[in-house]
């Protein structure tokens, strides 16, 4: 296969892996809340997530060491530990999520019941993860979320106003709710800066091997895919913009997501959002729990990746499998989908800092990356991003409480 | 063989990755052991791993020391080949008798076809 081609399949996989159900929660609701006022955040949170995606990625390349070897290094033991503790509660959180907004999509596409469907989604997931070598898992599933792209199609036909639009990537802030604005503006930071992300991609590059030689690849892959998973962000709250925030609609369910391109597109619209989100959350399913995996073998020391056959990383192996039944187990509850990603993206936002400030550290440890290490502009924009995540970080949680969830 | 002039311990050494001479991961530095203290030439003489271990890492560490199960292996520094970002051993995983949560575990994945 030729570079380029490899470069562009690569980079479709990462736009249609951007989004998952806290990209989708958050940008809808708040599209359908504040109209276009908040489509800045979505900016500075894609910036946030290239600077330290090409960051881990990097340091993966260069010295073979993923996301949590670097946690672990940095912080010690101890508070590695409650790292990884924190990390592995919201990677599950998350997980239950996806898979519950997995089956919600099927059911909206099948008319079979939730909980049937909770565990065909489950099985299915388990014999991707088990069957299909690890690019193919990401193209397989980053290909069918693409098909999220009908919100952009969705977004112009619902003619919203453009000048509104534009208006909306000024950083401004709400007069009469600014609470209510300020939960919404770390919700969409959070979720686009979900740090499960990081664990993911730095792995997935000491798994495919790359080295110094493929840190274009790095950048271009981190710029370009994360900066067009961003466009899908803006689609969807554009859409949910035009159409939910003049009727008064506060969308709760994923099916309300799905109108957003029903509306204005007829049915096949709702079937290419529902095969869209479905593969996207599925995708998102199997990052996180890969992440779950890999975090846990990475702090104890364990044989880890699906490059290595699953009896030479047994360990590994089990912890994916285990969590898969964990996220069953808390789906399968009846807890509700939507609101689980709330909390999830919102506990995230909390354990940030644990996970982006190890990064910034070892990124510019020359006995590390040698001449690899962070130049100005990386260490300028990481040193920015880490003041913005240790603000979001100490107020995630009070905005919650004060503004109940976002309700106001 | 390399191992650098200068090292930090704290940071170069301490909770880094251990690989075998065929490249697998086998646990990490959980601690070291350092000898001649007293006459003021200290050295290292030994990796320290296993969950024993964290019961000297904090707080957090002593609780999971108390949960986990399993004992202590000491890696003498002469097994120690190179010190980069990971730290590469001499000899297989098998040998210095390490990683062997995951020869524990693999029964629980073998029977699976494709494993």
């Amino acid at each position: 296969m030729s570079k380029f081609l490899q470069l562009a399949l690569g980079i479709l996989a990462a736009i249609g892996g951007f989004v998952d159900i806290g990209d989708l929660v958050f940008n809808v609701v708040a599209g359908a809340t504040f109209q276009y006022q908040l489509l800045w955040v979505v900016v500075i949170g894609v910036v946030g997530i290239i600077v330290y995606s090409e960051m881990c990625g990097r340091v993966a390349a260069v010295s073979k060491r993923p996301v949590f070897d670097a946690i672990r290094e940095r912080l010690g033991f101890g508070v590695g530990l409650g790292a990884l503790i924190s990390s592995e509660i919201v990677n599950l959180m998350t997980l239950a999520a996806e898979v519950g907004g997995m089956a919600l999509a099927l059911q909206l596409l099948s008319g079979l019941p939730y909980r049937v469907l909770i565990v065909v989604g489950i099985v299915a997931l388990a014999i991707a993860i088990w069957v299909l070598p690890f690019e193919w898992i990401e193209r397989v599933f980053g290909y069918g979320g693409l098909c999220l792209l009908v919100f952009a199609v969705a977004a112009i036909k619902l003619h919203p106003d453009w000048g509104h639009v534009a208006n909306g990537f000024v950083p401004q802030m709400h007069a009469s709710e600014p609470l209510v604005f300020a939960y919404f503006v770390v919700g969409l930071l959070g979720a686009a800066m979900t740090p499960y992300e990081v664990y993911f991609y730095s792995s997935g590059v000491v798994e495919d091997g790359w080295t110094p030689k493929d840190l274009g690849m790095n950048k271009v892959n981190s710029m370009v895919g994360y900066g067009l998973g961003g466009f899908l962000s803006f689609s969807l709250m554009i859409a949910a913009g035009a159409l939910f925030y003049p009727l008064g609609i506060e969308p709760q369910f994923i099916g309300t997501v799905a109108m957003g391109a029903q509306v204005p597109l007829g049915t096949i619209g709702l079937l290419l959002a529902l095969i869209g989100i479905l593969f996207a959350v599925g995708g998102a399913a199997i990052d996180t729990c890969f992440s779950g995996a890999y975090n846990l073998a990475q702090f104890f020391g364990w044989e880890w990746g699906k490059s290595r056959r699953p009896r030479d990383a047994s360990r590994f192996t089990l912890a994916w499998g285990v969590l898969l039944a964990l996220a069953l187990l808390v789906i399968m509850t009846g807890i509700d989908p939507v609101m689980l990603t709330e909390y999830a993206v919102i506990f995230s936002v909390v354990a940030l800092p644990l996970t982006y400030i190890p990064i910034l550290l070892v990124a510019n440890d020359s006995s590390y990356m040698g001449r690899y290490s962070n130049g100005r502009l990386a260490n300028v924009f990481g040193l920015i991003y880490l003041v913005v995540i240790l603000v979001v970080a100490i107020t995630a949680i009070p905005l919650m409480i004060l503004t109940h969830q976002g309700q106001g | 063989m390399s191992k650098p002039e200068q090292i930090d311990l704290g940071l170069g050494l301490l909770d880094h990755q251990l690989v075998d001479s065929e490249g697998r991961r086998c646990g990490n530095v959980d601690d070291l052991e350092l000898e001649g203290l007293q006459e003021g030439k200290p050295r290292v003489s030994a990796i320290l791993v296993g969950p024993p271990v964290w019961r000297g890492r904090g707080r957090l560490g002593r609780l999971a020391a108390f949960i986990a199960r399993g004992e202590t292996v000491r890696v003498p520094w002469e097994e120690v080949d190179e010190v980069a970002a990971a730290v590469q051993l001499k000899k297989t995983a098998r040998e210095l008798r390490l990683g062997r949560g995951d020869d524990r575990a693999r029964k629980w994945v073998e029977w699976i076809p494709g494993s």
